[in-house]
C-alpha cells in the first residue's frame, strides 16, 4: 500500500515535471484527482456520547467506495468528543469537534490536517465562512444564558481575532449578501432569534424575532426559509412548530405557517421548488409557493440528518445511538430506497464534496 | 459456663437468629461473621463469597476490594469516579446493594455508585450471586453486596487506626473504636481518602485533569441487651466530593458531590421457639452536579426513604425454620429535574426452610407487592443444597426477580416516562462445591432472561425518554479456588475467580456493552511469621462499547503486589505495608477513552491498641 502511494506520489512528480516542459499542456494537470475524498458524500458521526471519538465517513459520489473513520486513517488520530459540523472554504474542511471545545482544518479533499484551533473555542457547534473570514457558533457554557458568541476565525492564520456576543443558543448558520444568518436553537434552553451579522464589521445588524426553538434554515434566492420546531412538552409550556420566510434584502418576514401545538418538525431542506422536512417519524414535502402544510408523508422512518439534493434524498438514522448508524438514499421521484450505507456513531451532518 | 454464654449470645446477636442459625459451612474464604438472617438461613442454594476483613483493611475503595476479588466487572469512569457494577452481564441497575440487611441503591438512579460507599466501615462484606429480588426487593438480578456492621456481647476493647499515603498525593486515615461489653456494645468508626488523582496517561502526553476526589465517612453501631431484648441502631454518613475527569478526546470541568446518611433502628425479642423484630429505617442521599465546577451553580436531587418492617421468625419444628416479613418503604424524591414525587411500597415476604434430610434442605421464598403505581409483581424463588458427602454438594436456585424504574426513569423532567413497569427476570443456577482437604472448589453455571429492560431513547418528538423495550439473556460459568495451607509459622493462599458470560441483546443478538466474556481474578499471599507477601493479578478481556460490537475496550492483565509487616511496640502490634498497583505500567481502560492509573505506590500504617 505504502509503495503504491509512493509511486503514486512519484508519477504526479513526473506529470508535474512533464507537464512544466510544455505550458500549453494544462489539461493533463486540472484532470489529477485533488485527494481520495472528492466527489463524494462526507458524513460526520458525532460518536459515542460522553467519552470517545467523532469520525468522518466517506462514500463515493457513484456509491462504489465507502471508507469509514477517513480522519483518522489519514492522520492516525481522533477528531475529538462530539463531531458536530463541517463547514468549508475553498479546498479547506473545518471540523466542528463540540465537546472537545476544537475545529480541525483539514484538506476536504486529502483530510489532511492542517491545523487545529483551540483556543478560544467553548462549545462550537457551525462553521461558516465569508471571504477569508469564518464564523464558528459557540454556547459557551452551556448553563448560562450570556456568554454565547459567535467566534470570527481569520481563516489565512486560523486564529480567532474576535468574538461577537449573542443571544442564547446560537445554531446553525447560512450567509448570503455578505451577511451571516445565525439561527437561536436554545442550546440546553429554548430560544426565538434570528442574529443579522453584518461580515465587513462584525457586528449584530438586526435581531429577527420567529417561532422557537429554529433548528433548521435553507437559502433560496434572497428567500430564507426557517423551520422552528416549537418547546418541548416537558418545558411545561409547549408549543407547536412554525415555518417561516424571511426576505433577506431587507429581513422582514415573508410567510409564516403554523404547526400543530404538539407537533415538533425539523430537518429543513430545500431541493428544486421543494421544501422538506421530517416530523413524527415521517419526511414531508411541499411546495414553496404552498400556502398549507402538507398533511401526508411521503417517507417513513426516523432520520437524525438529511438533505434534498438533485431528486434524492440522503438520510441519515442515528439507531440506537450506541451502534454505527446508516445513511439512506431515496429517489424522491419514486420516494423508494435506493441504497443504505453503514456510516459511524451518530451520523450527524451530511455533506457533498464536488 | 461464662464463655459459653458469650458465645453463644455472640452468635445469636451476629446472625440476628434464633441460636439454631449456622454460618454456612460452605462460605468461601474465612472470616465469616454475617449479620443478616437471610444471608445465613436462607440462602442454602445460593453461591455466597465473604471478603475477609483483613482483605478489606487493604483497601481504599469499594470498586478496588471487588474488582480484584470477584467477577464482578465495574464500568469505572477514570479512577475514583462514577463505577457501576455488571454482575453476570446485567445492568449497572441489577446488582442490589443491602447494608445492614436494607436495600440502598439510589431511589433516583436505582443504581449504586461504588466510589460513593466507604469500604472500611464494615466488618462484613458478602457477595451474594443470584438472584435475590424475594429477600432483598428490587435490584438484586445478577446478585447483590452485602455490607455489614457486626457488634459483639463480649468484653473487649480495642481501637485501631490505620494511615496511608499514596501516589497522586492521596493521604488515607481510618479508625474503629470499639468498647465492648455484655449488655451494652458501641462501635464508632471513620475514615477519610482524599486524591488529586492526576495520574499520567501511559504513552501520551496527557495527565487525568479534574479529577480529584475526597471521601468521608463516619459510622456507629450500638446494641443494648437485656434478657430476650435486644435493641441495636447502625448509623452511617458518607460525604464524596468528586471532579469529573476528562476524557482522552474531552476536557471536564464539572464537579459532584454527594451526601448520603442510613439509620437502622431494631428491636429484637427471642422467644423459645420464636423471634420477633420490629424495624425503622431512614435513608437519605442528595447530590449536587456542578457542571462547571468554576461557578457556583448546580443541579440537585434527593431522596428520603422511610422504612418501617416487622418480621416473625418461627421454628415450626426441628427442621422447618419460617420467616414472614412485612415493610413498608415510602420514598419521597425532589430535584431540580425530579419535581417532588412520592412512592409507597408494601411488601409481604415469607420464607421457609425446610431441612428434609441431614443432607438435603431446601428453601421457598415469596413475595408479593401492594401499593404500587405499577402492576404489583409477586415474586418467587426455590433453592436446594444437597451434601452429597464431605467433599461434594450439589446446590441449586431458581427466582423471578425485578428492577423498579427509578426516579430519574419516572420523572426527569426531560423525557421521563411515568408508565414505565419493572424490569423483571426469570433465572437458575446450578452450582457445585467441591472440596480436597485445604482445597474449595465452587464450579456454577447460570441463566437470567430479563424482559421489559428499561432503555433511554428518543421518542418521536426527538426527547430522550425511557421505555421498557429491551429483552437479554444471560448465561455463564464461574469458577472460584481458594486454597489454604497451614505449616509451622508459614501461611500460604491462594484465591482465584474465573467467569465466563454471555449477555446476549435479544434485539439485535449481540453482546451487551461493557459486558466481558472473560474476567479472572487471582491472589497469592505467603506468610511468614509477621511477614506478608501477595501477588494480585486481574484479567479483564475485550469489552465492547457499541450495541453493534464494533467498538472495544481491550482486555487487560493487570498485577498488584505488597508486602506488610507486623511487629510489637511495647505490646502494640504495628503494621507496616507497601502496595505497589499495576506494576508492569500497564495502560488500560475500563470505559473508552478514560484510562485507568499508570504504576502507583501505597504506603501505609496501622495500629492497634
Amino acid at each position: 500500500m505504502n509503495i503504491l502511494k509512493k509511486l503514486s506520489y512519484l508519477l504526479i512528480v513526473v506529470v508535474l515535471i512533464a507537464s512544466c516542459k510544455d505550458d500549453d499542456d494544462n489539461a493533463d494537470q486540472q484532470m489529477q484527482p485533488l485527494g481520495d475524498y472528492e466527489h463524494g458524500i462526507l458524513i460526520t458521526n458525532e460518536g459515542p456520547f460522553g467519552s470517545g471519538t467523532g469520525t468522518v465517513s466517506f462514500i463515493s459520489n457513484d456509491l462504489s467506495t465507502e471508507v469509514s473513520s477517513v480522519f483518522n486513517i489519514e492522520n492516525g488520530s481522533d477528531l475529538g468528543n462530539i463531531v458536530n459540523s463541517m463547514g468549508f472554504n475553498e479546498e479547506f474542511g473545518y471540523i466542528v469537534v463540540n465537546n472537545s471545545h476544537k475545529i480541525s482544518v483539514v484538506n476536504r479533499y486529502t483530510f489532511e490536517e492542517l491545523a487545529i484551533i483551540d483556543t478560544g473555542l467553548n462549545n462550537p457547534r457551525h462553521f461558516v465562512a465569508v471571504g477569508d473570514t469564518g464564523y464558528v457558533s459557540n454556547w459557551g457554557d452551556p448553563n448560562v444564558s450570556t456568554d454565547d458568541y459567535i467566534a470570527v476565525i481569520d481563516l489565512l492564520t486560523n486564529t480567532i481575532t474576535s468574538n461577537i456576543p449573542v443571544v442564547l443558543g446560537p445554531e446553525r448558520m447560512v450567509t448570503t449578501n455578505n451577511k451571516v444568518y445565525v439561527a437561536h436553537q436554545g442550546a440546553y434552553g429554548q430560544n426565538n432569534q434570528i442574529s443579522v451579522i453584518d461580515a465587513t464589521t462584525n457586528a449584530v445588524l438586526n435581531q429577527i424575532t420567529i417561532g422557537d426553538v429554529p433548528n433548521s434554515m435553507v437559502l433560496n434566492g434572497t428567500d430564507l426559509w426557517v423551520l422552528c420546531g416549537g418547546s418541548p412538552s416537558f418545558t411545561g409550556a409547549e408549543t407547536g412548530g412554525s415555518l417561516y420566510r424571511i426576505n433577506t434584502s431587507d429581513n422582514t418576514l415573508l410567510t409564516s405557517l403554523d404547526f400543530q401545538d404538539i407537533e415538533h418538525p425539523g430537518l429543513l431542506s430545500v431541493d428544486g421548488t421543494s421544501l422538506y422536512y421530517a416530523l413524527n417519524g415521517g419526511v414531508f414535502k411541499m411546495d414553496m409557493s404552498d400556502s398549507t402544510l402538507p398533511s401526508n408523508s411521503i417517507i417513513t422512518g426516523f432520520f437524525y440528518a438529511m438533505i434534498a439534493k438533485n431528486g434524492m434524498l440522503y438520510a441519515t438514522d442515528a439507531g440506537d445511538f450506541a451502534s454505527n448508524g446508516t445513511l439512506t438514499l431515496f429517489d424522491l421521484l419514486t420516494n423508494t430506497e435506493v441504497d443504505s450505507f453503514t456510516v459511524g456513531i451518530i451520523p450527524g451532518g451530511i455533506y457533498f464534496n464536488e | 459456663m461464662n464463655q459459653i454464654y458469650t458465645a453463644i449470645s455472640t452468635l445469636v446477636l451476629l446472625c440476628a437468629t434464633p441460636v439454631y442459625a449456622q454460618l454456612d459451612s460452605l462460605q468461601q474464604l474465612e472470616t465469616v461473621v454475617l449479620t443478616d438472617v437471610r444471608l445465613t438461613t436462607f440462602s442454602d442454594g445460593y453461591k455466597l463469597q465473604a471478603v475477609s476483613d483483613s482483605i478489606i483493611s487493604k483497601n481504599n475503595s469499594l470498586t478496588d476490594l471487588l474488582r480484584d476479588n470477584t467477577s464482578i466487572y465495574f464500568k469505572e469512569n477514570g479512577y475514583g469516579m462514577v463505577s457501576s457494577p455488571s454482575f453476570r452481564g446485567t445492568n449497572a441497575s441489577q446488582t442490589a446493594v443491602i447494608w445492614n440487611g436494607i436495600a440502598i441503591n439510589s431511589a433516583l438512579t436505582g443504581q449504586s455508585d461504588f466510589n460513593a460507599l466507604p469500604v472500611n466501615a464494615y466488618n462484613s462484606i458478602t457477595v451474594r450471586s443470584g438472584g435475590g429480588s424475594v429477600q432483598y426487593g428490587s435490584g438484586a438480578i445478577g446478585g447483590s453486596v452485602h455490607l455489614n456492621n457486626e457488634l459483639q456481647f463480649i468484653e473487649q476493647r480495642d481501637t485501631e487506626i490505620g494511615l496511608s499515603c499514596g501516589s497522586y498525593t492521596t493521604p488515607a486515615a481510618y479508625f474503629k473504636s470499639s468498647v465492648l461489653g455484655r449488655a451494652v456494645s458501641v462501635v464508632v468508626g471513620g475514615s477519610f481518602i482524599s486524591s488529586e488523582n492526576d495520574y499520567d496517561y501511559i504513552d501520551r502526553k496527557m495527565k487525568n485533569e479534574n479529577g480529584e476526589f475526597l471521601r468521608f465517612n463516619a459510622n456507629a453501631s450500638v446494641g443494648f441487651k437485656l434478657k430476650q431484648h435486644l435493641i441495636t441502631w447502625n448509623s452511617e454518613y458518607f460525604y464524596g466530593d468528586r471532579s469529573f475527569s476528562g476524557s482522552l478526546t474531552a476536557p471536564s470541568n464539572s464537579a459532584y458531590n454527594d451526601i448520603s446518611t442510613r439509620n437502622l433502628l431494631r428491636w429484637r425479642l427471642e422467644g423459645n421457639r420464636f423471634a420477633s423484630t420490629f424495624k425503622l429505617a431512614h435513608l437519605m442521599e442528595q447530590y449536587r452536579y456542578f457542571p462547571n465546577r468554576d461557578r457556583y451553580a448546580f443541579n440537585k436531587g434527593l431522596a428520603n426513604s422511610y422504612i418501617a418492617g416487622y418480621v416473625f421468625d418461627y421454628k415450626a419444628g426441628k427442621n422447618i425454620e419460617l420467616s414472614f416479613d412485612a415493610n413498608f418503604t415510602r420514598i419521597e424524591g425532589s430535584g431540580d429535574n425530579l419535581d417532588h414525587n412520592a412512592r409507597n411500597n408494601l411488601a409481604g415476604i415469607f420464607l421457609l426452610k425446610h431441612r428434609l434430610t441431614k443432607k438435603l434442605s431446601y428453601g421457598l421464598n415469596l413475595r408479593q407487592e401492594l401499593l404500587n403505581d405499577f402492576e404489583n409483581p409477586f415474586l418467587f424463588s426455590f433453592d436446594a443444597l444437597l451434601e452429597v458427602n464431605k467433599w461434594y454438594a450439589l446446590k441449586i436456585n431458581g427466582s423471578k426477580n425485578y428492577r423498579t424504574p427509578s426516579f430519574n426513569d419516572l420523572f426527569w423532567t426531560d423525557g421521563g416516562n411515568p408508565n414505565l413497569e419493572p424490569e423483571t427476570s426469570f433465572q437458575g443456577e446450578f452450582g457445585n462445591v467441591i472440596k480436597f482437604g485445604k482445597l474449595q472448589l465452587d464450579l456454577n453455571a447460570f441463566y437470567i432472561a430479563s424482559e421489559n429492560l428499561i432503555q433511554w431513547r428518543p421518542n418521536t418528538s426527538g426527547v430522550w425518554s425511557p421505555e421498557n423495550v429491551s429483552e437479554a439473556q444471560n448465561y455463564g460459568l464461574e469458577v472460584s479456588i481458594n486454597y489454604t495451607r497451614k505449616f509451622r509459622s508459614h501461611a500460604l493462599n491462594f484465591s482465584s475467580n474465573y467467569a465466563y458470560t454471555k449477555a446476549i441483546n435479544s434485539e439485535k443478538n449481540t453482546q451487551q456493552i461493557y459486558v466481558p466474556f472473560h474476567k479472572a481474578t487471582g491472589t497469592i499471599s505467603y506468610a511468614y511469621k509477621k511477614l506478608v507477601l501477595f501477588v494480585q493479578s486481574r484479567y479483564t478481556g475485550e469489552v465492547y462499547t457499541t450495541t453493534d460490537n464494533i467498538g472495544v475496550v481491550a482486555a487487560s492483565h493487570i498485577i498488584n503486589s505488597g508486602i506488610d509487616y507486623t511487629f510489637n511496640q511495647a505490646d502494640i502490634p504495628i503494621t507496616i505495608a507497601i502496595k505497589a498497583n499495576n506494576i508492569f505500567n500497564t495502560y488500560y481502560e475500563n470505559v473508552a477513552y478514560r484510562p485507568m492509573p499508570d504504576r502507583n505506590f501505597e504506603t501505609s500504617i496501622n495500629i492497634k491498641f
